[in-house]
């Protein structure tokens, strides 16, 4: 029975996406209204799927279900198995992804209505549920990066919904750039795993861990896990590309940014939890990285003067906060604070455009302005001390541009290399001309 | 049905050659791009037919000077070439205007995939390579393509000389003693495999082709090198005998002319060069599964056939957009997706095709690649890794550039799509490219040599 809801949920919005993808290329003119009508039950239908299981997770835990699949791909000795784990953590995110994209559909209805790209908005929400649902149940490194890629490349492609302007575009290449040199990060850690531990599989590699002989390369992978974590959550050294990328519509800055995709990053650390109790120097590194991503995103939110752009700081502070409390081994109550944050964070953000609006024109709308800021730590502080604070919390502590010192810094022996290679087919075409001319 | 195997065997190169040759006497217009469109159909078909065949297997020679070898791989190689060269062509037929000269491309292209014999290899090697020289000559560019092909061909000479004593034969090279496998040799293939891949540091005649040939003459050239492959394969005993720092070597080489492709093609801000270099970053990953080992070498196969079909199908696509639009006006952005949302997706599913993103075929070649050559060395595992990356990067740069920002052609009509005929033949290899992605077992099982 677990086991066909479990399909279910997996093969539904599939079937969905392969249906959005036959009526785009048929010319098949979808009507808005019959778009969202069949949107509304699609949600409706998952979300129902996906409560049960966690009601049955729910009351079963900490008991899991493995479930196994015919080889995929079979070469010689080498396997590709369909694993998958039905467990707590993975049926709360998907429960939680599903009720949060049911949300959006239902928001986005009025929000998005004859909006040109409503279709195409539905169709990458749609491959971005199956995503999460992949990444939910994936049991290895491998099937976990199967949907990983469809959650990045969707969220890549919903920053430039605005396609027609030049600034959605340019933020979307910097959102590729980051999660691209991520994603590295879970192939070289599902490779490591595999020469290291012989299997990517998450239940077995605790356990591998006892008979596997140390060494640097067992680390190694949990330093690719975290080094994965960080683009899709926006945690230091990846951060400023986040801010930037909600130039998409408001609800999938939501959904991406307040919700789903940047908790992304400790749900992988929560998968690897068992594996980061054996190594608490990685759980220290993930604890720093929390820590200086919560201060930094805290002060330069700060500066901020749009809605938005100071919920993404105020979502990366908390994310940090959420790695601390991994960092610490409180792995139940961070799962707790992920779906608390994600709900409240999609709230704000798909309240924020109607935000200003009320504060001006409304005055049905009551607003508490009673909270008294900078009077707590902020006053053991000079002035001098934090009008240089401020300053340099406006230029975003200087990150991007140390991060474009360093990518040139990179390309450099590339650039000179190219010079040298113009040069050197500059002689060759002009020994070639000497040639014909003596020839003729 | 039973053929003659020496009228299978002679079909296609009979079937493009005369035609090539004809052609250069006689102008027959507008008619006759739509006869090498047939033609190229008809031996897609007819490579088909005989893949499907189960159990053929022949070659016709004449000793020691012209053998063709029709086995399982060169069949499937020579499906791949004319099936991808018609899925580009097809929608540019009224467009496009194709040169008599691209028929030569054919046929020394499945000259080179079908050669069982290095003189055979040579003749056609050779002979693909002299037609962009007349171009190059008249203007008096492509010096470097011109000396590096010099090199290359003398390289092959010296070759056939060390290996006349053991025979000609390509086949029988892999069942060759170590004893033949001298470090001269070695070099050898080693300069002839990668110049012909462009794969540094042999690379920099590419730049010479880049922009100066149309896109079906550069593709055409480009994808015959899965014939080289084979030769490869069979001739680089790095499975059995090479010592183990030359296989290091070139596997390190063939990775680092991945990432160095892809970061060209990075700062690159001419179009055709940034699209160009992005598929020849590509190829470069093939030798690499093709050295690793059997698990990766599988993998390597069928990203042969992702290459060849997603490959010329942006090529196609960025070639009919080019009819209307001009890439030589320099702009950040192009925005053709307001003028093209259906190509636009259509581009963007052939490059996810391409790099690796899941329920496209390269997710698939990714894992048995870099399984591969985990197997071998870690990390190299880890610089293949890197170049994968780059290379997404890549497209997603050439992607946003062409289709997305502001479009700088605000005189051009909206939705000039093509019509639902004219894209079939890229529905049809999407839908092959996504079952391949989705159930690969099925296609990994063909692939036998």
């Amino acid at each position: 029975m677990i086991e066909k809801l479990f399909l279910a949920i997996l093969i539904t919005p599939f079937l969905w996406i392969l249906l959005l993808a036959f009526t785009f290329f048929s010319r098949i003119k979808l009507n808005e209204l019959i778009l969202s009508e069949a949107v509304k039950y699609l949600s409706l239908l998952m979300t129902i799927f996906t409560a049960s299981l966690l009601g049955v997770t729910f009351f079963h835990a900490p008991a899991f279900l493995l479930l196994d699949y015919p080889d995929w791909i079979q070469v010689g000795s080498y396997q590709f198995k369909f694993r998958f784990i039905v467990d707590l953590l993975g049926s709360t995110y998907a429960f939680l992804a599903s009720a949060l994209i049911g949300l959006i559909f239902r928001f986005s209805r009025n929000y998005l209505h004859r909006e040109e790209g409503y279709f195409r908005f539905i169709f990458l929400l749609s491959i971005m549920l199956f995503g999460l649902m992949i990444i939910s149940f994936a049991r290895s490194l491998d099937i976990l990066f199967a949907g990983w890629e469809l959650v990045g490349t969707t969220s890549i492609l919903l920053i430039s919904y605005f396609y027609n302007k030049p600034q959605p575009v340019y933020h979307a290449s910097k959102a590729i750039i980051s999660y691209r040199l991520c994603d590295m990060g879970i192939l070289a850690a599902a490779a490591w795993a595999h020469l290291y531990l012989h299997s990517h599989d998450f239940t077995v590699i605790s356990r591998l861990l006892e008979h596997a002989h140390g060494g640097p390369g067992v680390v190694v992978i949990g330093l690719f896990i975290i080094w994965a974590s960080l683009a899709k959550s926006g945690q230091l050294p990846m951060t400023s590309w986040f801010p930037t990328a909600m130039e998409g519509p408001t609800p999938s800055s939501a959904i991406f940014y307040g919700a789903l995709s940047v908790h992304l990053g400790p749900f992988l650390l929560l998968r690897f939890s068992e594996y980061f109790s054996h190594f608490p120097v990685l759980l220290v590194i993930v604890g720093l990285i929390g820590f200086c991503s919560a201060i930094y995103a805290s002060l330069v939110g700060r500066t901020r003067s749009d809605a938005k752009t100071m919920l993404a700081y105020a979502t990366i502070s908390q994310v940090g906060i959420i790695y601390i409390e991994i960092a610490l081994g409180f792995t139940n109550f961070a799962l707790f604070h992920i779906v608390t944050h994600a709900s409240l964070r999609t709230y704000q953000f798909l309240r924020s455009s109607s935000l200003i609006q009320d504060f001006v024109e409304n005055p049905a709308v009551e607003f508490n302005s009673s909270i008294e800021r900078g009077s707590f730590f902020e006053n053991h502080f000079s002035i001098e001390f934090k009008k240089k604070l401020y300053i340099h919390a406006l230029h975003g502590f200087h990150l991007d541009f140390y991060t474009q010192k360093i990518i040139n810094f990179l390309f450099w022996p590339f650039k000179a290399y190219i010079q040298l290679e113009e040069k050197w087919m500059e002689s060759d075409t002009k020994l070639l001309k000497i040639l014909l001319r003596r020839n003729r | 049905m039973r053929l003659s195997s020496l009228f299978l065997e002679l079909a296609p190169l009979v079937s493009t050659f005369f035609p090539a040759i004809f052609s250069l006497f006689y102008e027959f217009g507008k008619k006759w791009q739509n006869f090498i469109i047939s033609i190229l159909a008809i031996l897609t078909l007819f490579f088909a037919f005989i893949f499907f065949n189960e159990n053929f297997s022949s070659s016709f020679g004449v000793h020691h000077f012209f053998d063709i070898r029709f086995n399982k791989i060169s069949i499937f190689i020579g499906l791949l070439y004319c099936g991808s060269l018609f899925v580009g062509l097809f929608p540019l037929r009224h467009s496009q205007t194709i040169s008599p000269t691209f028929l030569f491309y054919v046929a020394n292209g499945l000259g080179i995939i079908l050669a069982n014999n290095l003189t055979t290899f040579f003749i056609f090697f050779v002979l693909q390579r002299i037609i962009p020289l007349k171009g190059f000559f008249r203007e008096e560019v492509g010096g470097t393509y011109f000396f590096q092909h010099v090199l290359t061909g003398i390289c092959f000479i010296a070759l056939m000389l060390f290996a006349h004593q053991q025979g000609l034969l390509i086949t029988p090279m892999s069942e060759m003693p170590s004893t033949f496998f001298t470090w001269p040799v070695l070099l050898l293939s080693f300069v002839i495999v990668y110049e012909a891949h462009g794969i540094f540091p042999f690379h920099s005649w590419v730049h010479d082709v880049v922009g100066k040939l149309p896109w079906y003459e550069f593709s055409a050239i480009f994808l015959c090198r899965a014939g080289v492959l084979i030769f490869a394969q069979l001739l680089l005993p790095s499975l059995k005998y090479d010592p183990d720092i030359f296989k290091l070597t070139l596997l390190g080489l063939s990775i680092f002319s991945s990432i160095y492709w892809s970061m060209r093609g990075i700062l690159e801000f001419n179009l055709s060069k940034k699209t160009t270099y992005f598929y020849i970053a590509q190829a470069s990953l093939l030798l690499t599964g093709m050295q690793a080992d059997l698990t990766a070498l599988k993998g390597s196969y069928l990203h042969m056939m992702v290459i060849s079909i997603s490959g010329t199908s942006l090529f196609s696509i960025l070639s009919f957009v080019q009819q209307s639009f001009s890439f030589k006006r320099r702009s950040q952005y192009y925005g053709l997706a307001i003028h093209y949302p259906k190509l636009a997706t259509l581009f963007c599913l052939f490059g996810f095709c391409m790099i690796g993103v899941s329920l496209g075929p390269s997710f698939v070649v990714e894992d048995l690649v870099i399984t591969g050559l985990l197997e071998y060395h870690q990390y190299l595992g880890l610089g293949h890794v890197l170049a994968t990356c780059l290379n997404g990067v890549l497209f997603f740069l050439l992607f946003t550039k062409v289709f997305l920002g502001p479009s700088p052609f605000k005189d051009k009509p909206l939705n000039m799509d093509m019509s639902l005929f004219e894209m079939f033949p890229y529905l049809m290899s999407l839908v092959i490219l996504f079952c391949i992605g989705i159930m690969p077992s099925l296609f990994l099982e063909r692939i036998t040599w």
